[in-house]
């Protein structure tokens, strides 16, 4: 394959066509290494729905994130390679956090704070932490998940922590006597002001320790656990390396060239326990001196207004449901950003509708990508001045993206195959399930279960999940296609598609949408179909709902669909 | 009924709660209510026009005495009182357009109380005094600055003087109830059925027609509750000040007898309808995924 990049040629001309060195031994070398450029710079601040806020220079969070790491290490006696669990929302608490178990030389296991206690107590029976950072908010929970797997350390924190302290009360007295958020906490803990107060105390009286903890780490060490439900459900966490983050982080912040070191202001609302914004949001934005203003709780979106008012954010990043949700906002139409230079979408396909209606209200385009926990997580993205809407653009720099048939040969270009990838950012393998990760990575190749098409300049676009596809007597209709065309209805806000069985045909489109206006009806729904797709296509059966079910991050879940379907049929 | 510490006392609350609202307002909220004066008109004309035409149909209508009529008429031509931005900032409706609608409606209130005063009372001799009104821009605006160059100064400042400000109006609304009601018990009970609903309907027809009216005129929904708390409530203390200015004994005793009821009903009834304005406002927020997104 003499030219097997031929995206390169849209890279823009300061990016390079790969990444070679690894910039960093470690993510705690690159931690220290970037506060010793950025100092007293703001490095990340939390925003609260009514404004309260607080803020951590580069140089507190280092020094902190230095302190937490001895305490882990030299108190609490934790080893290299213990994991640590970290069930913490956007707040300050977030870096200090991840970034001590970075330097410690510890594995972080990024939980969900919204998880119950039975996920929860099943995530740690197969992560076994040795320690576990959480929120106050949901300690009770983890007293609950405690009883089936113990863990020996738990260090909790506070939404509002290291906010200055007349908003820290005020917000501690609305979550203790108003919403009753917080509970008593009932199992033994530290509160991690004291873990980093006796940590710091410790390292005074250490010599070089956070040195010597990190000059055992090597790149492959993993860094991570990052867990994955995939679409077969069950939760496997993907090892993620030092390498395989740094070389992540630094692939995707090349191809972003128009952004200033030590100026942006990165708005966070997606969480940082998921893969995108960690190591795009968290990492790449600090790499390069951006303050990342971080979001507890996006939900309402009226959460985000004072935000928005109060910071000139540059860039942001969000799932298709944060674009669209913004997009009907009246705040926001009112006053759309001034300052954003563009968004980024992932974690989900990006609406046309949506992205074209985004750029009418903020005049700036929002840049879709795509990738997977199992690659850290990019893969590929739009550059910025070469969007094209409904891909996913190109792979990012080192990164082999194809498009295969189910004999792993590449299928001629424009025809759709499953997209598989190599290059630095893909993991080490599923934690202790080696039939999983041979399944998943064969030949040092990512196999995404995605089915896409590459175009003749390289441009990738994923026609939508393997198993997701539906087999119409023989034709295969592909939902996200059906659903790109539902969603700009007029009246449609939201749209599900899947596959239903239906006798001679095999099965037919079924579709669930969320109406904005009461007076649409199947018949005018199924009618515009027509117009815009060939009659196989047009969904068979359309069904009302008010609401979809969705993932943690806003994804649609068609598979919770398809159980409630069969639920019905039997 | 109303002592001069009570109304020092007022003043100066007021003027904290206005601080914690304007530390909730930014230039560009102005801005953006200026450029579309749709809803400032749209007040104004339900302020001087249906509000008088409410109080004139009470006043024919109900079986009271002259002097009450010209209370009940006084009352209905006031302009929005500053209570209504508390309100409004609870509702969450527009408070920028609140604020505004109170101010331009004060101003035109100048001009506009005298005229409809004088359409619906045939010959009413009376003297708007003016200082009042510069008394309430003053305590509507400075403050409001204040706040708002705060929360420029400092985003949690802001916030903290916003939490403090709405914590002392919701002290402020009980403190109007509680401290009056005991201590005008008398004049409660000599008070007849037909003073007493003209002083609860004119509010209440005030918050009907105001928010059909915003409705009727497709408004955002969010402008519409600023509409309707706007238009239902009046400025009590300039009705009081101004009968206290014009009128002199028993006569003056007897016309403010509907401002001061009215005054205490638009507290109550206000609330009540901020409640159910909060509910609604609740029940039309975009569903999102019941996560941290």
């Amino acid at each position: 394959m003499a030219n097997d990049r031929p995206w390169t040629a849209f890279y823009g001309p300061s990016v390079p066509s790969s990444i070679d060195d690894m910039p960093y031994r470690s993510l705690g070398d690159f931690i220290t290494s970037i506060a010793a450029v950025y100092g007293d710079l703001p490095a990340f601040t939390t925003v609260l729905p009514n404004g309260m806020n607080g803020t951590l220079t580069f140089r507190q969070a280092d020094e902190m994130s230095d302190a937490l790491a001895v305490y882990l290490r030299d108190i609490a006696g934790l080893q290299a390679g213990d994991r640590v669990a970290v069930q913490v929302p956007n707040c300050l608490s977030y870096p200090v956090a991840a970034m001590a178990v970075f330097k410690a030389g510890c594995v972080l296991v990024n939980v969900n704070p919204l998880y119950t206690a039975d996920e929860m107590a099943k995530q740690f029976i197969d992560a076994e932490p040795a320690a576990v950072i959480v929120v106050d908010m949901f300690a009770d929970k983890l007293a609950e998940a405690v009883k089936t797997y113990p863990v020996k350390h738990v260090i909790v924190t506070r939404v509002a922590e290291y906010l200055p302290r007349l908003p820290k009360m005020i917000v501690g007295m609305v979550q203790k006597h108003w919403d009753k958020s917080v509970l008593p906490i009932s199992i033994p803990h530290i509160r991690l002001p004291d873990a980093v107060a006796a940590g710091r105390a410790k390292h005074d009286s250490l010599h070089n320790a956070i040195e010597a903890y990190r000059s055992t780490i090597s790149p492959d060490d993993v860094a991570c656990l990052q867990y994955t439900g995939g679409t077969t459900g069950v939760s496997k966490g993907a090892m993620l390396s030092h390498a395989n983050i740094l070389m992540n982080m630094a692939q995707t912040m090349s191809l972003i060239t128009n952004l200033e070191k030590g100026r942006e202001v990165a708005l966070t609302a997606l969480p940082l326990y998921h893969i995108f914004a960690f190591t795009v949001n968290f990492l790449g934005f600090y790499s390069i001196g951006a303050r990342n203003i971080l979001i507890p709780n996006p939900r309402p979106l009226s959460n985000l207004k004072r935000a928005f008012e109060n910071y000139k954010i540059t860039w942001m990043s969000g799932v298709n449901t944060l674009f669209n949700g913004l997009n009907n906002e009246v705040w926001f139409l009112d006053t759309p950003p001034k300052y954003l230079k563009f968004a980024s979408a992932g974690g989900m396909a990006l609406q046309t509708s949506v992205a074209e209606r985004w750029e009418q209200v903020t005049g700036k385009p929002v840049l879709e990508g795509y990738g997977l926990t199992e690659s850290s997580p990019v893969l590929t993205f739009n550059p910025f001045g070469q969007v094209r809407h409904g891909s996913i653009g190109v792979p990012i720099p080192s990164t082999d993206v194809r498009c295969v048939d189910d004999d792993g040969v590449d299928v001629p270009q424009g025809q759709p195959g499953e997209v598989i990838a190599k290059g630095p950012q893909i993991m080490l393998g599923y934690w202790r399930k080696p039939e999983e990760t041979a399944k998943t990575i064969q030949n040092g190749w990512l196999l995404t279960g995605d089915i896409g098409t590459m175009d003749a300049d390289g441009y990738f676009r994923i026609v939508d999940r393997k198993k997701d596809m539906i087999l119409v007597s023989g034709f295969n209709v592909y939902p996200n296609e059906i659903e790109d065309i539902i969603a700009a209805h007029p009246d449609v806000t939201e749209v599900a598609v899947i596959g239903v069985p239906d006798g001679a045909a095999g099965e037919a489109v079924k579709a669930y949408v969320v109406a904005r206006n009461e007076g649409l009806s199947k018949d005018d729904l199924r009618a515009y179909c027509k117009e815009h797709l060939t009659g196989y296509k047009v969904p068979k059966f359309v069904e009302f709902r008010d609401e979809l079910p969705k993932s943690n991050v806003g994804k649609i879940l068609r598979k919770d669909l398809r159980a409630q379907e069969q639920a019905q049929a039997a | 009924m109303v002592g001069p510490l009570e109304q020092a006392i007022l003043a100066l609350m007021i003027f904290v709660i206005m601080l914690g609202m304007g530390a909730s307002l930014t230039p560009r909220d102005f801005a953006l209510a200026l450029k579309r004066p749709y809803g400032l008109g749209v007040g104004v004309v339900a302020q001087f026009g249906f509000m008088p035409l409410i109080g004139f149909a009470l006043a024919t209508t109900l079986p009271v005495s002259d002097t009450i009529k010209i209370g009940i008429l006084i009352m209905a031509c006031m302009p929005g009182g500053t209570t209504s931005n508390i309100f409004t900032y609870f509702s969450k409706g527009n408070l920028a357009l609140s604020v505004l609608m109170t101010v331009t409606s004060t101003v035109f209130g100048v001009i506009l109380i005298p005229v409809v005063l004088l359409v619906y009372a045939g010959a009413l001799d009376l003297d708007i005094p003016r200082e009042n009104i510069v008394v309430t821009l003053v305590l509507l605006l400075v403050p409001v600055a204040i706040g708002m160059v705060l929360r420029k100064v400092s985003a949690n400042v802001g916030a903290v003087t916003e939490f403090f400000g709405s914590l002392l109006a919701l002290f402020f609304i009980l403190f109007l109830i509680v401290s009056w009601i005991p201590r005008n018990w008398e004049f409660l009970l000599a008070t007849t059925w037909g003073t007493y609903f003209a002083s609860i309907m004119l509010g209440l027809f005030g918050f009907g027609i105001g928010y059909g009216f915003a409705k009727l005129l497709r408004l955002h929904p969010r402008n519409a509750r600023t509409v309707a708390l706007e238009t239902g409530i009046q400025n009590g203390p300039l009705a009081i000040a101004i009968i206290a200015f014009t009128f002199s004994g028993s006569e003056a005793q007897a016309v403010m007898a509907v401002p001061v009821l009215y005054s205490l009903f638009i507290v109550m009834s206000s609330a009540a309808l901020t409640l159910w304005f909060r509910r609604i406002n609740t029940a039309a927020e975009q569903p999102l995924p019941n996560g941290l997104l």
